[in-house]
């Protein structure tokens, strides 16, 4: 652990102290208006990566307000009280980081990458942004435009990524999770300064906030630029969280769609656990065995030696409430997505009825060992794995109590999370039609 | 055999790349394909395995591997738990030596490939980007795809597959880089493994040529069925690693589309919002490749927002970038630098392009000087001599009833013009 300097106390605190792996831990501090901070030492490259995660996504909006989480990751690169338009990007650029920003349904992070001299930069651009941002209609108006533009690109015009708004509203009718984190079209035209200023108002925040920091960075040199210039940003009143919990799916939900593509398509998913549910890592590794790597038992039955797709993945949501088991197919030409489903539903029942081999468990092990260390070899990837868990767990040691834990599952744990989770009245299909096939009128859903 | 290794002992893993001085552009006419087919035979069984024995052995291992193919190389890639290093390039080497190339598993991969080209008729911004392609480098290999087309994937036999790798895999036209949790000796001991079983051989001739640049504007439209937004890609010869200007083109490239805040991502995006998208690029290969921009507009915005994109570029070559864009574009460089070799594997990616991108000696030891040495008159001098606004393709994937005649429109002196299906191949 590096002591507070003696100059900063009663500003800093330091709070504890996370394993992170077999190297140095994490060190938590924490200022006195609640902003968090995670420090990594790493002096691989001298290079560090500056990362503030914000305990806010898609799911603290409202409906008819969608996609305000994510338009800040737009507006927060914007004019602030001290920096006109296009200065925070480009005193970023001149000093070589790479940046950007992501948002999901839990959260949102803003991070840059730069050279190790640059840490006072990277602290006065973040805090600034952090209580400065100025929300007018012009900056907001302009930004509504990309957003659009964005949707456009990333939903609109995207078979995948519109079947997978489809399938959320499908499964959801009342979690958050039901709207997409890019919002929609409409709410996207309809928002104004005052939403974005009440938005910012709530939510950023330091203590709604957690700055990660990996890499070659002297840790006194750090906590002083922090209580610099975070110390004196109020705190805001953070709102009870107003959360709809998904109550449960009783019923199999079927769509039929029609998009502008050559093949069909089937997405199947299952109300799955939270990322903090026990079972979490047992069926993420009953969706290993069957979808991970082309030895997996899908990949084969559909794709290698059955030939009806091209591509098949399947996927747990790390949400931090009960999400989904998502599982997406891509048809060949000509091959309807009954027969991809029949496959699927064969295979399914197969592995709730016989647990995986002891290869099998142990194949998936080795490839999740080496999926968590891949991760790890920039300081990037070790602050984004530190952030994303800090935000959702409350603990970045849990990135590495999750191999554990996947080391210690058994082919019993495998069954018990698949019959638990894989049950059909739970279950939503969505079978893709490509354009020109379908009867008059629009997509059609239908409980079955 | 030419190795290079690069250690780093910051995490048990071990990554390792053979490339092989062959690729797509070197298929033969009507064979489009073999490089990358062939290469992907290589998981299907080899060294005593058949295909899913290779597959379960490589998880097993707790490793990845990847065997793919470029226009101008071909590689099979790997990454193991560092405890499994060893095992892992034996049995990557067996794939190299004695592949099975069992004739059903290729008629198999052919399904595959060609299913895989029909889904890629999804991805608008990868048909962009093909279309210009074929137009900019009419009647050059650079204008083949390297995943082949439909015909020319059904007509691969054994024969051809066998043929291609007994002429071209062999250990005098390989370079190896080997990088991770691994010192200099375990790393070319590794790398031994990897071509223990092959020949000695020879490099491959390259018979390909710098293409020639195609007078005029020409506009391809791919017409694709209820688009919102239009995919524009515009893009005309660009630079090789040996020219004298090459740096200085780097550089101003930069300064115009290479980062967020330069010039075209400021009109385009900061100003209008017309794009969520908007940068420029040039491609590195043997030989001249592309200078390309892309955006990605609404419908509705995408007549003025290529008219804006043509009259930036014609702007840029005719009148230049100041030195304080200059000046940016270089401290970006710079300073941004330490990204492309903080990690083992950046490095050692580093040198294994340069080696088979055939770059100049000391090309990356040299980058940061030659960088150094740009100022406005030089930049302005190499956008003058090689990038020409007047000999340009533009490719638009959009939705023909509604966009093809304000697009035709918003280009001066187009010289020619032609639609296509979206899944011409």
């Amino acid at each position: 652990m590096t002591a507070v300097p003696s100059h900063l106390e009663g500003r800093v605190a330091f709070v504890e102290a996370h394993a992170f792996g077999s190297g140095e831990p994490v060190q938590r501090y924490r200022l006195a208006n609640g902003l968090s901070v995670l420090v990594l030492v790493d002096r691989e490259a001298p290079v560090f990566s500056y990362q503030t995660w914000f305990a806010v996504g898609s799911r603290h909006e409202r409906e008819g307000k969608t996609g305000l989480a994510h338009l800040f990751e737009h507006l927060m690169f914007n004019e602030t009280e001290r920096l006109p338009y296009g200065a925070f990007d480009r005193k970023l650029e001149e000093a070589g980081a790479e940046s950007n920003a992501a948002t999901w349904v839990d959260w949102t992070y803003y991070y840059e990458n730069l050279p190790k001299d640059s840490l006072a930069l990277a602290t006065e651009l973040e805090s600034e942004r952090m209580a400065r941002l100025v929300l007018e209609e012009p900056q907001v108006a302009r930004e509504k435009e990309v957003v659009m533009n964005e949707r456009r690109m990333r939903v609109d015009d995207d078979v995948d990524g519109s079947v997978s708004e489809l399938l959320y509203s499908t499964v959801f009718r009342e979690h958050g999770y039901s709207w997409p984190t890019i919002g929609w079209m409409k709410d996207i035209e309809g928002f104004t300064a005052a939403d974005c200023a009440e938005f910012y108002a709530t939510y950023y925040a330091p203590n709604n906030a957690t700055v990660v920091v990996v890499g070659d960075v002297d840790v006194a040199e750090l906590l002083t630029l922090v209580a610099e210039r975070y110390g004196a940003l109020p705190a805001a009143a953070l709102p009870a969280e107003d959360v709809r919990p998904e109550p449960p799916q009783t019923e199999p939900r079927h769509v039929e769609a029609h998009k502008p593509t050559e093949t069909e398509r089937l997405v199947v998913a299952y109300r799955g656990p939270a990322l903090g549910d026990h079972d979490h890592a047992a069926l993420s590794v009953v969706n290993d065995v069957l979808f991970a790597g082309r030895a997996s038992r899908l990949f084969r039955a559909l794709v290698q030696d059955g030939e009806l797709a091209v591509d098949c993945r399947g996927w747990v949501s790390t949400f931090r409430d009960p999400g989904l088991y998502e599982i997406s197919v891509t048809a060949r030409p000509g091959v309807r997505a009954e027969a991809l489903l029949e496959v699927l539903d064969r295979e399914l029942s197969r592995i709730v009825e016989e647990p995986p081999t002891d290869d099998e468990l142990e194949r998936v092990k080795a490839k999740l060992e080496l999926g968590a260390l891949s991760g790890l070899q920039t300081v990037a990837g070790k602050a984004e794995q530190i952030g994303f868990w800090s935000t959702l767990t409350g603990d970045p040691s849990d990135a590495f109590r999750r191999l554990a834990a996947v080391r210690r599952l058994r082919a019993d744990d495998l069954r018990r999370a698949a019959r638990r989770y894989l049950t059909p009245s739970s279950r939503t299909v969505i079978f893709v039609r490509p354009s020109g096939e379908e009867p008059s009128g629009d997509d059609e859903e239908t409980d079955a | 055999m030419r190795v290079h290794v690069e250690s780093s002992r910051a995490i048990p893993l071990v990554g390792f790349t053979v490339a092989f001085g062959v690729g797509g552009a070197h298929d033969p006419a009507g064979k489009e394909g073999l490089a990358r087919t062939a290469m992907r035979m290589l998981r299907r069984g080899g060294g005593g395995l058949d295909g899913k024995g290779v597959e379960q052995a490589v998880d097993r291992l707790g490793a990845e591997i990847g065997a793919d193919a470029s226009m101008s190389t071909v590689t099979v890639s790997g990454e193991v738990l560092a405890r499994n290093a060893a095992a892992l390039c034996e049995l990557v080497g067996g794939l190299l030596a004695r592949p099975a190339f069992e004739p059903v598993e290729l008629s198999k991969l052919v399904r595959e490939s060609q299913a895989e080209l029909v889904e890629a008729r999804d991805n608008d911004r990868g048909l962009a980007s093909r279309a210009l392609r074929r137009a900019l480098f009419l009647g050059h290999p650079y204008a083949r795809r390297v995943a082949g087309g439909t015909a020319s994937l059904a007509s691969l036999e054994r024969d051809d597959v066998a043929g291609w790798h007994a002429a071209h895999l062999a250990a005098n036209n390989a370079w190896i880089t080997v990088y991770g949790d691994v010192d200099e000796a375990g790393g070319r001991e590794l790398a031994a493994r990897l071509v223990a079983g092959l020949p000695a051989g020879a490099p491959t001739p390259d018979p390909v040529v710098d293409p020639a640049r195609r007078p005029g504007r020409e506009l391809v439209f791919v017409d694709k069925p209820e688009r919102t937004q239009a995919q524009l890609s515009i893009g005309t010869l660009g630079t090789r690693g040996d020219d004298d200007d090459h740096h200085a083109l780097i550089v101003a490239n930069t300064a115009f589309g290479g980062t967020f805040t330069a010039r075209l991502m400021a009109e385009v995006r900061g100003k209008r919002g017309w794009s969520y998208g908007a940068s420029s690029r040039l491609s590195l290969d043997r030989h001249r490749e592309a200078w390309s921009m892309w955006t990605a507009p609404g419908e509705a915005d995408a007549p003025a927002c290529l008219a804006l994109q043509l009259e930036l570029l014609e702007r840029l070559v005719a009148d230049g970038l100041t030195d304080e864009e200059v000046a940016f574009a270089k401290s970006y460089l710079a300073r941004s630098h330490v990204f492309e070799i903080d990690t083992a594997e950046k490095r050692a990616h580093r040198e294994l392009d340069a080696a088979v991108l055939g770059l100049p000696a000391g090309y990356h030891a040299s980058y940061l000087s030659r960088i150094g040495e740009v100022d406005a008159g030089r930049a302005n001098a190499a956008l003058r001599a090689r990038l020409s606004p007047e000999d340009l393709v533009v490719a638009v994937v959009g939705t023909r009833a509604r966009q093809l005649a304000p697009i035709t429109a918003a280009i001066p002196r187009l010289a020619r013009s032609a639609v296509v299906p979206h899944d011409l191949e």
